[in-house]
């Protein structure tokens, strides 16, 4: 009886209110453009503001409204979330949260979890937080130790909290929490540990598993359909058929085979779909996992209500320079490839190619590169959807104990998680780049659970014949696959652009410049602001009583920050390795801050 | 060849580790270098244990005692970010190269990055 009443009352609660989903409370919020209520501005990833009240011609005049500690130290990624009258920023381990009144920047609450610092050695090197997600009232934190929390808006009240991971195994959590019609969906890092990578759904009332689709393994524990999910096969889609990624490794490697998921989701209303991308394959020594390791490195859409896997497609098979896939999924209507307008999927992958694929079916339109470096592969085959491996590049044809020198881009990828930008005006992406190759030697190593499983040493430095920076702000045409304008940075752009309808884009330097620049001729830099430390968080912009404002973290950190260089075969070797980000010690120093900006 | 042998620890007759050349090394040392490497300590400490995110070992080397060494790698220093590695094999069974290794490195006697074993 009591199921039975259960099930007329949830009858009746749908035909009351059909369209009660949280999305469109996060539709609603973020179809506001005074407020910044997702990581990326919108569901689409697509870090675009219609605002326009710093223009091209004003942005000059910007000066600093206020600013604010965070009190932590270590790498700042991520940004400020802004709803009404709130401003919602976090920080790194120990993952602190802060709501700020925006009328008279007052902490209206604080919280600060208890987290055990032995997950912080499982984060080497560094305690990166990409920030908060917003839905019906309640900010979302993935804390490192992998604890989902769901806070009040308005007191910082506890919820409800879930584990999602265990860090005694290496798992721990990086990435944003995403906000997508009724559930909060969250991933895991830890691909160095020889974790497993997932996807999980959880309900945004109660933190109950709505589902988890992993990376790798058995159809099932995928969420794949053998007939039914599809990837570019031989110039066209087709079913991935039967043990897809079971068939692509040796024995039970896949359970500690990598495909981490700590990158930026998005998600087509529509299509009801949601996009995103896996890691590396682990170890970093390719001689030990033979095959294609299905499915790392790839791009999935999944069924947001069900985790069923829509299509997905592999972009570097058998990885062998920890080229991870996790970058960011823009979605972006109308772009023109090859004189056809299409809804497409974009994706600027750390191998140094840029995809454009048709978002509902996953059939492969570009894959070029975007930044004139890379060299690894001479191109992707159209036909087959493979990257053509260059043979001297190959540290799996090199082998192990073998250094293979010169490989771009380095593993850092011609562009990281720091996230690119679009502007539906000239339909443009606004791409923040590493310009670093590296030299790679894999090793053998064992698997022991919570213990590092690297098995490479690397040693990174500017892309050599060029112009002797590490990194490039650059415009890049999707439909086209071409770079449109290219402006060099002395070191990576490790920071995500914004573009406004105001004709500017604006990025951070690892310096702790804040840069404008005119969104038409990126060459011509209008405005520049020294924060008190190197920027690798995200620019994002709101109003508030009339006036536009724009805020980033500073805190230098995260990889680019440490300046991983290693592997040097004699003293001398790689010192411009080692020089080239240890450099950034003449500009910047550790320091969470915010800053806040508008015109006077 | 110059053969640097550092002075013997308390004791003992054999010296702590040999090397030649600055590259070429004994087999126990040798095995700490690869334990230093596959547990991916230069993360941390630096390609040439001259500190990142973590301290130089440079200079740990020469304050820390054996013990002391020992005690953190198996305890950790987990609230500065230092993991124990009493879980790890590797590290429990090539701890003494290891101590050999880095203080090798800490005497300016050893070079930093590949070695080779010395015959």
């Amino acid at each position: 009886m009591a199921a039975k009443f259960a099930y007329t009352t949830a009858l009746l609660g749908c035909a009351l209110i059909p369209s009660a989903f949280a999305n469109d409370d996060v539709l609603k919020q973020t179809g506001n453009a005074r407020q910044w209520a997702m990581q990326a501005g919108n569901m689409q990833n697509q870090r675009y503001s219609g605002l326009k009240q710093i223009t091209k011609d004003n942005v000059k005049n910007l000066r600093v409204a206020w600013t604010f500690s965070t009190g932590v130290l270590r790498g700042h990624e991520g940004g400020p979330l802004v709803i009404g009258d709130m401003l919602y920023i976090h920080s790194p381990f120990p993952n602190k949260v802060f709501a700020i009144g925006l009328e008279d920047q007052q902490i209206k609450w604080k919280y600060e979890p208890k987290q055990d610092p032995t997950v912080i050695p499982v984060m080497c090197c560094d305690t990166v937080n990409r920030g908060l997600a917003y839905a019906e009232g309640k900010i979302f934190l993935q804390q490192a130790d992998t604890t989902l929390v769901a806070l009040d808006a308005k007191t910082g009240k506890e919820l409800w909290k879930v584990k999602n991971g265990d860090p005694k195994k290496g798992e721990t959590n990086t990435n944003a929490p995403h906000i997508f019609k009724n559930k909060v969906f969250t991933g895991i890092s830890g691909g160095e540990f020889g974790v497993r990578g997932f996807v999980a759904a959880y309900d945004i009332n109660t933190g109950k598993l709505a589902w988890k689709g992993y990376s790798t393994g058995p159809d099932n524990e995928m969420l794949i359909d053998p007939g039914k999910t599809m990837t570019w096969t031989d110039g066209k889609m087709a079913p991935v058929g039967a043990d897809s990624s079971l068939k692509t490794w040796q024995g039970d490697q896949w359970k500690i085979g990598g495909g981490t998921t700590w990158g930026w989701y998005s998600y087509d209303p529509k299509l009801n779909l949601m996009y995103y991308g896996s890691g590396n394959p682990s170890t970093w020594n390719p001689v030990q996992r033979p095959g294609d390791n299905k499915w790392s490195m790839t791009i999935w859409a999944r069924d947001v209500d069900s985790g069923q896997v829509k299509w997905v497609y592999q972009m570097t098979p058998h990885d062998e320079w920890d080229f991870d896939g996790v970058n960011e999924m823009i979605l972006a209507d109308g772009v023109n490839v090859k004189g056809k307008p299409r809804n497409v999927l974009v994706h600027f992958d750390r191998n140094g190619f840029a995809y454009t694929l048709d978002r509902a079916t996953g059939e492969l339109l570009v894959a070029e590169k975007y930044d004139p470096a890379v060299n690894w592969a001479t191109h992707v085959d159209m036909k087959t959807g493979r990257p053509q491996v260059v043979a001297k590049y190959s540290t799996q044809a090199n082998g192990q104990d073998v250094n293979s020198k010169g490989v771009c881009p380095a593993a850092l990828g011609s562009k990281d998680q720091q996230p690119a930008a679009f502007n539906p005006a000239n339909k443009h992406f606004y791409v923040p780049t590493n310009h670093v190759c590296m030299d790679y030697e894999p090793f053998k190593v064992e698997y022991s659970a919570g213990q590092p499983y690297v098995g490479a040493t690397l040693s990174m430095y500017p892309a050599p014949g060029s112009h002797g920076g590490m990194g490039n702000f650059i415009v890049w045409d999707a439909g086209a696959g071409k770079i449109v304008q290219s402006k060099a940075e002395k070191f990576s752009v490790w920071s995500g652009a914004l573009v406004t309808a105001g004709g500017v884009a604006c990025y951070g330097t690892l310096e702790g410049y804040v840069k404008c620049v005119d969104a038409n001729d990126i060459n011509k830099e209008l405005y520049k602001f020294k924060t008190p430390s190197g920027i690798i968080g995200n620019l994002n912009t709101w109003e508030y009583k009339g006036k536009q404002y724009i805020g980033v973290l500073s805190g230098i950190g995260g990889w680019a920050g440490i300046g991983m260089a290693a592997g040097l075969e004699k003293d001398t070797d790689g010192l411009g390795a080692v020089g080239g980000y240890k450099e950034l010690n003449k500009y910047t120093q550790l320091g969470g801050v915010l800053t806040v900006f508008a015109l006077p | 060849m110059l053969l640097v042998v550092p002075h013997p620890v308390a004791l003992a007759d054999e010296p702590l580790y040999k090397v030649e050349g600055g590259n070429k090394v004994d087999k126990a040392t040798l095995e700490g270098w690869r334990t230093w490497r596959a547990l991916a300590c230069e993360r941390c400490h630096g390609p040439k244990q001259e500190g990142l995110v973590g301290p130089s070992l440079l200079e740990s080397l020469r304050r820390l005692t054996k013990d002391e060494f020992k005690e953190t790698l198996m305890k950790g220093r987990p609230e500065k970010g230092m993991p124990n590695f009493d879980g790890s094999k590797m590290v429990t069974e090539n701890l003494d190269g290891l101590y050999a290794y880095l203080k090798g490195r800490s005497d300016g006697a050893i070079q930093p990055g590949r070695l080779e074993e010395l015959k």
